[in-house]
């Protein structure tokens, strides 16, 4: 797959684009390469994509800019050295020159996400691309999604985004001025250029976010120039010399993003507002004129005198620098200190601040002394802090006049405000301040912001009787109202508003009253106000939320109630519970932990979403759980369980080996009871019942009637949708009934990363947490999804996380209460056809073999065991058809089946083997999925050549966004190969000897490996599949034979024998 | 043109506009009451009627001179030509060194303002940075008239008060320092000064061990190279809704005045431009809202 990527170009020349610059896009691929080195000039790029592919690629994609035109960089890229392979050694045709040059380093470049080598080494590349002028590049910029993992867009694709997106929010708020850039030197106009404000506080914030995050690929250019003799001639060679001097081998250095993110910020706001501007008004004097038509025109370029232009820059840079000083590394600060004990003055000391980090502070005698010389902030370097200071000074004074006081001599460094002074400060002209790029500390309890308003502080406990089970249930509290961090009663804050100064001093701390503050105390201490576990939960969950309109500050929650809190928010591990008695089985600790996760919201009546990792065994855990609520007489009334058709199987066999005392009963096929009586009476001693969406929804009536104590949904995000009929259906039946369902969900998927998913699902689970669906979309999905706005995530994460616990099996605590190689057994069901494909084959076959003279009858045995094991697989591969229908998955429970844990893989970002005995079946399933995801699937086979061979498993093994799913044949893959990367092993059909198996496994697994793998064996129930299976288990007589001697004993099987082999069993 | 912009002495305004004197910066203000002193006032009404009507032809400053051209009755422009006298060097240490003791005067004038108490550093060499009389601002002037200032000089008088309030460094050109010398100046006199009242040991010792701490860093992504290509940062909160400028909080609003003189023959021009770029800055930020709004859909 290739990745677009996007890189500025300095302003080039050339005969398409006049010296202006552009934005380069290109795009890398992975494919085997020589390495290769720079000669005269920097070597090709091996792995990018030619201007007509990219073309075509960006036209698929339908992301092909305007105003584009073919364009050459040359990029610095982190390398990776490599010998020069020795059919390579001439890359270049022979010349006569003598002067040829002979690279003196070769390698490769390295891609985003592959390993970066021991010793990685920069080079400059040459790229070829497409350009976009300006103009055109923000709109294409503005197309480009804000958030969200898009396979084809490069990381850096999502920077510009955002910094495009910070572009359009400059021009919305009008922060920007006209400038005049002088020439930069021979052959540089001068240009009239829209240039950006940067003095808010937090645009200055965000220009340091964009420079420190800022991926170097988006800047790493150095244009290519095309040398004069190549367009005269095209057939002269150009000498060494000229190219070389034309686009010598230089690196672009890495440096500190903050002078380059204002330069790009400057092009995208400069090239928005060129664009839009009309030039129109008449009546200006010449100066104004030439400037206004410079601003609406393509190049900018201003044509005046020099004298003028330098006047008309000089007005234009005294009209900014009075709200907007330069982009610096430091800024002026002013730190506020309350006065001494017994004083009444304020001091205020002047600082030089670093922009980037601003706890970085040094006091302005260092700058001073500095001079002319360089200051080192940490590690920020700042040129002539002195001037840096007082230009700062110098526009602090503007807003804040009373500081002309305190810079009456030649190195201020504090001075003394009145408290009056001083509060005009803290209330003013704090903010005015930052807002000309003056940096203000104040005290922090006068900071501002929530902590330095009255609110309360709040002791809670559980009351002794109390379990702590009941969400209404009162605490036992105690409140006190709380400002700038210190405590105080009703009667200290009535003493000190009757000051009438707003700045006061109390215990110690200065702190700064409000009008409404002694009213809203009143209020609230009036009220006599309660507080409920609900509350506390509430409370605790997010900073800053409110009780009463006023905010709490501090919240102490006595030892009973913190657990509660505690495990409630998910802030520690939920406390383990052992497997019940009548499990048969062992749980492994972070099994048991889960247990006690959904015995404790259980307490609660809140629904819970179990969302491990695949293979961490969810439905074990669910089944301990019912058994625990079994064992401890909890469980009174059936249970519904909601799960896909091809997973049914499986949950009835997981019960019956895991919980035999549950009694499952199974509410689907045609033979279903269909009224609510017959259905009453069956499930009266029943714990269990087992349905599928699509049956849920049918019969959504019928069971509707029964008084359920719970509903668990098995593969939850098949509610996701929630305006279809099943996840209504499935809703609807969670909340009905006059007694309280509780409400399980289980999945694989991340949940809490799909926002539009969440919503249906906690609609199941808790419907009271995330509102009604309009407020929903329009509070979180919109704001997310659009923009990734990642404040909206955060709280909607705070909202969601009680109820999900998910976890990774790559997690450190996780990883080590797993073995290396987890075996999983997915069972599945046949199809309708395979059923009846299977049935006739049997018959058929059983009794031609029956009749056949025993010379034929091994062959006859082995062709329909291997027919059979075909249908299992789906029915195409039995008829031999070649083409994929429109039903082919639904042709095939086990397709069915493996296609949903296969999406889970792919979400995951994992990848996974897929091992076949049959190379048709091979080829159906690459075709089949390829079609499906819309990705290269590759299959390696027996008769696939053994170069492609290797190419596979290298693009398998080292592309950083190579393939996820590798299909390979049993015995062509199955030995010799190092298919490390992949997590996951599929054996989607069963082999009579398992060490052949297991040989196919370790292509993935190899001891010492970090990741575990699961390896999933998949067994179709009932079919001579689980016979092998069960046989292979048991280490029964019969299998060893199989396994010494290959499948000759098949023919010594009596046909009875072998009917009991092949016959499909009832499951 | 109206009959009010009809000068007396008492209503000569700089800004040749509708805008009083009260507008003006001090320093702009200060220069108009120096021309206003003129005794001759037929000789001022005729030259401000040049003035107005843009009969200045062109104001430029070379060096330590400013060189003009004025349309007289004559079919050439008469050229004008208007100096101070220049500070010695000897004169200008004093200066720089009075200068340096107050930050606030450097703080000022980067911040283009010029200090109301500017001259109290010039006194220490006993000189001004501002005339005190007419007489001594040098002119000359290549017309006949043998009076000076002439109206065609007085008319270049009215309109340097517009290029004082373009840039205050102007002021120290004409007295022979430009902007760059005087703060490069300035800075290594702050330091002297710094030297002298705490002990220089220390001092050094200080700026030495910053130096000492300067290695070039590497930049962070030499020493992780997947920073080349690494950007997992959602869009910031406040960049999710793009909103306008609340009233009166655009950078057109908070700048104020374009410091640029205005030519008299188009008073409405300054006016005019940032007109325009106001009401065209508010169809822009539409524009931009609406692109944002379908943005990433």
């Amino acid at each position: 797959m290739s990745l677009l990527h996007a890189t500025w170009l300095p302003a080039i020349r050339n005969p398409t684009s006049s010296g202006r610059p552009a934005l380069l896009v290109w795009a890398d691929t992975w494919r085997v390469a020589s390495p290769a080195g720079p000669g005269a000039t920097p070597a090709l790029h091996p792995f990018t994509l030619s201007s007509t592919e990219l073309r075509a690629w960006l036209a698929a994609m339908d992301l092909l800019p305007d105003g584009i035109f073919d364009a050459t960089a040359c990029l610095t890229l982190p390398s990776r050295s490599l010998g020069l392979r020795s059919s390579q050694k001439k890359i270049k045709p022979q010349s006569e020159e003598t002067d040829e040059i002979t690279p003196v380093w070769t390698g490769l470049p390295l891609q985003a996400g592959e390993p970066i080598p021991k010793e990685p080494e920069w080079w400059p590349w040459q790229v070829e691309g497409l350009a976009i002028e300006p103009a055109s590049a923000t709109s294409w910029l503005s197309k480009l999604p804000l958030s969200g993992n898009n396979p084809d867009l490069a990381d850096e694709l999502r920077w510009w985004s955002h910094l495009q997106r910070w572009a359009l929010s400059i021009i919305a708020r009008g922060r920007w001025l006209p400038h005049v850039e002088l020439s930069r030197g021979e052959g540089y106009p001068h240009r009239a250029r829209w240039v950006p404000l940067l003095n808010r506080e937090n645009d200055r914030r965000r220009l340091e976010d964009f420079a420190t995050r800022l991926p170097l690929v988006a800047t790493c250019a150095l244009p290519w120039r095309e040398p004069a003799g190549i367009r005269s001639n095209r057939t002269t060679r150009l000498r060494p010399e000229a190219m070389r001097a034309a686009n010598p081998v230089a690196s672009c250095r890495p440096r500190s993003g903050r002078l380059r993110v204002a330069n790009l910020l400057e092009e995208l706001v400069d090239a928005q507002l060129r664009k839009g501007f009309e030039s129109n008004v008449e009546g200006l004097d010449p100066l104004l004129q030439v400037w206004q038509e410079a601003l609406g025109s393509d190049t900018g370029v201003i044509s005046l005198d020099t004298e003028e232009v330098e006047r008309l820059a000089a007005a234009s840079n005294h009209w900014k620098e009075g709200v907007a000083g330069s982009v610096a590394p430091a800024r002026a600060c002013l730190e506020l200190f309350t006065p001494q004990e017994g004083e009444d003055l304020w001091e205020l000391r002047f600082s030089l601040q670093a922009e980037a980090d601003p706890t970085l502070k040094v006091s302005s005698s260092i700058a001073w002394a500095t001079g002319s010389k360089i200051l080192q902030l940490g590690e920020v370097r700042v040129d002539h802090p002195g001037e840096v200071l007082l230009e700062g000074l110098g526009r602090a004074l503007t807003v804040f006049p009373t500081l002309e006081r305190g810079l009456e001599t030649a190195t201020p460094e504090s001075m003394y405000l009145t408290p009056a002074e001083a509060f005009v400060l803290v209330r003013t002209a704090a903010a005015q301040l930052r807002d000309v790029g003056v940096g203000v500390e104040l005290p922090a309890s006068l900071s501002g912001g929530l902590a330095s308003r009255l609110g309360l502080a709040i002791q809670a406990e559980l009351p002794e009787a109390s379990r702590g089970f009941t969400l209404g249930e009162n605490l036992d509290w105690k409140w006190e109202l709380m400002i700038g961090g210190v405590t105080l009663q009703l009667k200290e804050l009535e003493r000190l508003a009757g000051k009438r100064s707003p700045l006061v001093l109390h215990q110690g701390v200065w702190i700064e009253l409000r009008p409404n503050d002694l009213k809203n105390a009143e209020r609230f201490c009036s009220s006599n106000p309660v507080m409920s576990l609900d509350d506390a939960l509430r409370l605790t969950a997010t900073e800053g939320d409110t009780l009463m309109k006023l905010p709490v500050h501090r919240f102490d929650s006595g030892p009973r109630l913190q657990v509660v809190l505690e495990q409630y928010h998910q802030q520690k591990a939920p406390d383990a519970l052992a497997s019940p008695p009548g499990f048969v089985g062992q749980l492994r600790p972070y099994q048991e932990r889960g247990l006690g996760w959904l015995a404790f919201l259980h307490r609660f009546d809140q629904g819970a979403c179990l969302a491990d990792d695949m293979g961490l065994g969810k439905t074990i855990q669910l089944l301990a759980f019912l058994q625990h609520l079994k064992v401890e007489n909890e469980l009174k009334r059936p249970v519904l369980l909601i799960a896909p058709t091809s997973v049914l199987t499986n949950w009835k066999r997981e019960a019956n080996a895991f919980t035999p005392e549950l009694r499952v009963y199974e509410h689907y096929g045609p033979r279903r009871l269909s009224t609510s009586n017959a259905l009453k009476k069956a499930l009266l001693n029943e714990d269990m019942v087992l349905t599928s969406y699509g049956l849920m929804q049918r019969d959504i009536d019928l069971l509707d009637m029964i008084d359920w104590q719970g509903v668990i949904i098995d593969e939850a995000q098949a509610i996701k949708n929630p305006s279809s009929k099943q996840s209504q259906a499935v809703r609807d039946v969670a909340r009905s009934g006059k007694n309280n369902r509780f409400r399980i969900a289980l999945t694989g998927t991340p949940v809490e990363n799909r926002v539009s998913e969440l919503w249906a699902l906690m609609d199941f689970l808790n419907p009271k947490v995330l509102g009604q669906e309009d407020f929903f979309r329009q509070r979180y999905q919109i704001p997310v999804e659009r923009y990734g706005d990642i404040s909206s995530l955060k709280d909607l994460k705070i909202r969601v996380s009680p109820f999900i616990l998910r976890r990774l099996k790559t997690d450190k605590a996780i990883i080590s209460d797993l073995p290396e190689k987890v075996e999983l057994s997915e069972w599945v069901d046949l199809s309708n056809e395979q059923q009846s494909l299977y049935r006739s084959t049997v018959e058929d076959t059983l009794d031609a073999i029956a009749c056949s003279p025993r010379g034929q009858r091994h062959g006859k045995i082995l062709g329909l065991l291997t027919r059979l094991k075909q249908i299992c697989n789906h029915p195409a591969l039995a008829l031999k058809e070649k083409d994929i229908d429109k039903e082919f998955v639904l042709r095939s429970a086990k397709l069915q089946r493996l296609e949903e844990i296969l999406d889970e893989v792919i979400e995951a970002g994992d990848r996974a083997l897929l091992f076949t005995q049959f190379a048709e079946w091979g080829h159906l399933m690459k075709s089949y999925f390829q079609k499906k995801w819309n990705f290269e699937v590759p299959f390696l086979y027996g008769s696939t050549a053994k170069n492609k061979r290797q190419a596979m498993i290298d693009r398998f093994q080292e592309d950083p966004r190579g393939p996820q799913i590798f299909i390979l044949s049993l015995k062509a893959g199955g030995v010799g190969l190092n298919l490390t990367r992949a997590s996951h092993v599929f054996h989607v059909d069963r082999w009579w000897n398992p060490a052949v198996e297991n040989q196919a496994t370790d292509r993935a697994y190899r001891i010492g490996q970090e990741n575990r793998v699961m390896v999933h064996k998949f067994i179709t129930s009932g079919s001579v599949e689980e016979k092998i299976d069960r046989m292979i288990r048991e280490k029964s007589r019969l299998a060893d034979e199989i396994i010494g001697s290959g499948e000759d004993w098949l023919a010594g099987l009596g046909v009875n024998q072998l009917r009991e082999l092949v016959a499909l069993e009832d499951s | 043109m109206t009959s009010n912009a009809q000068p007396t002495n008492s209503s000569i305004t700089t800004a040749l506009g509708q805008e009083g004197l009260g507008q003006q910066p001090w320093w702009v203000e200060q220069w108009m009451e120096l021309i206003n002193s003129y005794r001759f006032k037929k000789r001022l009404e005729r030259a401000w009627t040049y003035a107005r009507e843009g009969n200045v032809t062109s104001i430029r400053f070379e060096g330590r001179r400013v060189h003009a051209r004025v349309q007289g009755t004559g079919e050439d422009p008469y050229k004008v030509k208007l100096w101070l006298d220049v500070l010695t060097d000897e004169d200008w240490v004093y200066v720089l060194e009075a200068l340096t003791q107050k930050a606030r005067w450097s703080a000022q004038l980067l911040a283009g303002i010029m200090p109301a108490d500017i001259e109290r550093a010039f006194a220490a060499s006993g000189k001004r940075l501002f005339p005190f009389k007419l007489q001594e601002v040098r002119s000359e002037c290549s017309c006949p008239d043998k009076a000076n200032p002439c109206k065609h000089i007085s008319a270049i008088y009215y309109l340097m008060g517009d290029r004082f309030s373009e840039d205050p460094f102007v002021l120290f050109q004409l007295r022979g320092r430009t902007r760059i010398k005087l703060l490069a100046d300035l800075a290594d006199q702050r330091r002297e000064v710094l030297a002298s009242l705490i002990n220089e040991d220390e001092c050094n010792q200080n700026v030495d061990n910053n130096q000492d701490n300067a290695p070039a860093q590497p930049h962070p992504a030499v020493v992780n190279p997947s920073l080349w290509w690494q950007y997992d940062s959602s869009l910031s909160s406040d960049l999710v809704v793009i909103t306008p400028a609340l009233d009166g909080d655009t950078g057109l609003d908070s700048v104020g005045e374009l410091p640029l003189a205005e030519e008299p023959k188009f008073p409405e021009s300054r006016r005019l431009f940032l007109d325009h770029l106001r009401q065209q800055g508010q169809a822009l930020a539409q524009e931009a809202m609406m692109q944002a709004m379908s943005t990433g859909g």
